[in-house]
């Protein structure tokens, strides 16, 4: 799954916006959205969200979590934390980096709310590649991701899987005491795929 | 040395990925004279195995025909490599160009490779027909997730007039910068008009 | 258009299910189906089973919404959000259907066989009416292209089809992301009988091969 894939997943999150305009109610397939009423807040998608601002017809109103005390706990907690901690929002990435790229100036202080996200960010992906460094290290062929969010996850495709599946078909071959086929030179035909010629 | 014209013609595929080369025919024949050249010399010897194979003279035909049946087999296998992975090359630009190729990559296939293309490419076009019940849903446009309604674009040749599906006309210079509906902007990113500015 | 306005799609959107239940769903569940089927499908190694009912709905809900939308010339506005979430769903549908045909093509000797078994033991095809005629064309047409490439061949090899024999399967193996949707007990995670208990919306890495059959109940999702 590519960036733009998960962003097109996380877009669905609902978040707040003050309209500065009136319009009734819009009737999506995925749902009502509206009466947009101006200076009254209400919930749309992140996609409508930024559309409207990018027309400058809203303006955002970041999530609780979007705050830099909120948000240094968050990192203490991480950095405490052996395992994952959830994070406040499931696509919180996406949200930040939407709302910090369009809508700053609705957010105060902007800034060091990027720089404490990028910071939660790393010590996650340090995490990650430790976490991932000892599943492989012991051959597993499980594990628990669990509080990882998709983007992070999309972030081991495809290495860690690959890897495990590599792992997986030496201990097969090892326990089927098998020789290794001898179609080595001449796979291209199957060059993502494993064939089985009868 | 036999295979090594079918080695060399999976090296052409090799260095060339994602693109199609001309159709090698003179080396696709050889392969395949190779191939019929073993099949007879296996035809005689296993003609001639019934008097001699365990005969006096100790000459045992076996592993010679193992070997060769060896290069037949590998022979075989590189001009289906060789012939799989130029079709799914031809497969990737049918999605890219549509149903008519550039005269440049037409020149390099074989009559029969040609005859696929045209296959596969009404195949594609039917099954994309039936998706619903008007009309059909053309699947080789909306390639990725829609960002922003309007991008844009910068015009890297002198197009000409194009007209947009609301009926409005834009001249379309080299160097020229537009605003436009994403949709409306795809085709011709595709074909190397514009290019999308990201800022 | 309006959320009020309720989709009928037959059970058959349920696989196995043999009530004869109609399942009423709002249009915002099955865009919810349709977008797990894209992330299930995008995932998988293997192909599964079609949600024709639900990429027909979505589609009829779209020239729905494009008949309408000409009416609104003086809003500019309401168009341009009506016009993106048709954008979304129609790549949503494109995305989930182009996967789809791409496994068709890479598997498609395989995929027919199975289908072909399907059929025999009276079991729901996986492919929607035509996905399967597209893998008939594309397997003859892949049939004719070797015969006509290889021809000049000595006889028997002609005769014998060679290039069937090199069938090429998914790897059903491969490592996938999963995620639980209800409470699961006792899935295999290891032939030498491993067994792990999973929670609703935990997430594991693990062998598709494990899995595979949580998919078609619904029980978990990829991700």
């Amino acid at each position: 799954m590519n960036p733009d894939e998960v962003e097109f997943i996380g877009e669905k999150q609902l978040i707040s916006i003050i309209p500065t305009f009136n319009s009734s109610t819009i009737h999506l397939v995925s749902g009502d959205i509206g009466p947009f009423r101006a200076s009254l807040p209400l919930n749309v998608p992140l996609w409508i969200a930024i559309n409207l601002k990018q027309q400058r017809k809203c303006k955002i109103q970041p999530p609780d979590w979007m705050d830099v005390t909120r948000l240094e706990q968050i990192k203490d907690d991480e950095k405490s934390s052996r395992t994952f901690t959830k994070m406040p929002s499931e696509h919180y990435m996406i949200e930040a980096k939407l709302l910090l790229g369009y809508a700053a100036d609705d957010i105060s202080r902007a800034d060091e709310i990027r720089t404490v996200i990028k910071d939660i960010w790393d010590i996650r992906m340090s995490k990650i590649r430790s976490s991932v460094d000892m599943l492989i290290k012991n051959g597993g062929s499980y594990a628990a991701v669990d509080n990882l969010t998709l983007m992070e996850i999309n972030t081991m495709r495809p290495l860690l899987p690959q890897a495990m599946d590599q792992i997986h078909r030496m201990k097969k071959e090892r326990s089927h005491l098998r020789p290794p086929t001898q179609n080595t030179t001449l796979s291209l035909l199957n060059s993502s795929h494993t064939s089985t010629s009868k | 040395m036999f295979g090594d014209s079918a080695y060399t013609l999976i090296k052409e595929l090799d260095r060339n990925p994602g693109t199609l080369p001309p159709y090698n025919n003179e080396l696709v024949g050889e392969v395949k004279k190779e191939i019929c050249h073993l099949v007879q010399q296996n035809h005689a010897d296993s003609m001639a195995n019934d008097e001699s194979i365990l005969g006096e003279n100790g000459t045992n035909y076996f592993p010679t025909i193992r070997a060769r049946h060896a290069g037949v087999q590998r022979n075989l296998r590189c001009l289906l490599a060789y012939h799989y992975n130029r079709v799914k090359c031809l497969r990737t630009m049918r999605w890219e160009f549509g149903s008519i190729l550039p005269p440049d990559i037409k020149a390099n296939l074989s009559s029969i490779e040609t005859n696929w293309f045209s296959k596969y490419s009404s195949m594609l076009a039917k099954y994309m027909r039936s998706i619903s019940e008007d009309g059909g849903l053309n699947l080789t446009v909306d390639l990725n997730p829609p960002k922003a309604l309007y991008i844009e674009v910068k015009c890297l040749v002198d197009y000409g007039q194009y007209e947009l599906s609301d009926g409005s006309v834009l001249l379309l210079k080299e160097n020229s910068r537009h605003f436009l509906p994403r949709n409306e902007c795809e085709d011709l990113i595709r074909q190397g008009v514009f290019q999308h500015i990201v800022t | 258009m309006n959320e009020s306005e309720e989709i009928n799609i037959s059970n058959e959107v349920n696989s196995d299910e043999s009530d004869s239940d109609e399942l009423i769903l709002t249009a915002a569940q099955v865009i919810q189906i349709m977008e797990e089927a894209w992330s299930n499908e995008k995932f998988a190694p293997e192909i599964l089973p079609h949600k024709y009912e639900i990429v027909e709905c979505i589609l009829g809900q779209i020239s729905h919404v494009e008949e309408n939308l000409s009416n609104l010339i003086n809003d500019d506005l309401r168009r341009s959000i009506h016009q993106m979430e048709l954008d979304r769903l129609r790549y949503l549908v494109s995305s989930y259907l182009r996967t789809r045909l791409e496994k068709i093509e890479a598997f498609v000797c395989c995929i027919l066989k199975e289908e072909d078994e399907r059929a025999s033991r009276n079991k729901l095809s996986y492919l929607s009416p035509s996905e399967l005629e597209f893998a008939k064309a594309y397997r003859d047409g892949l049939d004719q292209h070797f015969t006509d490439t290889l021809k000049l061949l000595p006889a028997e090899i002609l005769n014998n089809k060679i290039w069937q024999n090199e069938i090429i399967t998914p790897n059903l193996d491969a490592f996938v992301f999963a995620k639980a949707k209800s409470q699961i007990e006792g899935v295999m995670i290891e032939r030498d009988e491993e067994f792990v208990d999973l929670e609703k919306g935990s997430q594991v890495i693990i062998s598709y091969s494990n899995i595979s059959n949580l998919i078609t109940n619904d029980k978990v999702s990829l991700i």
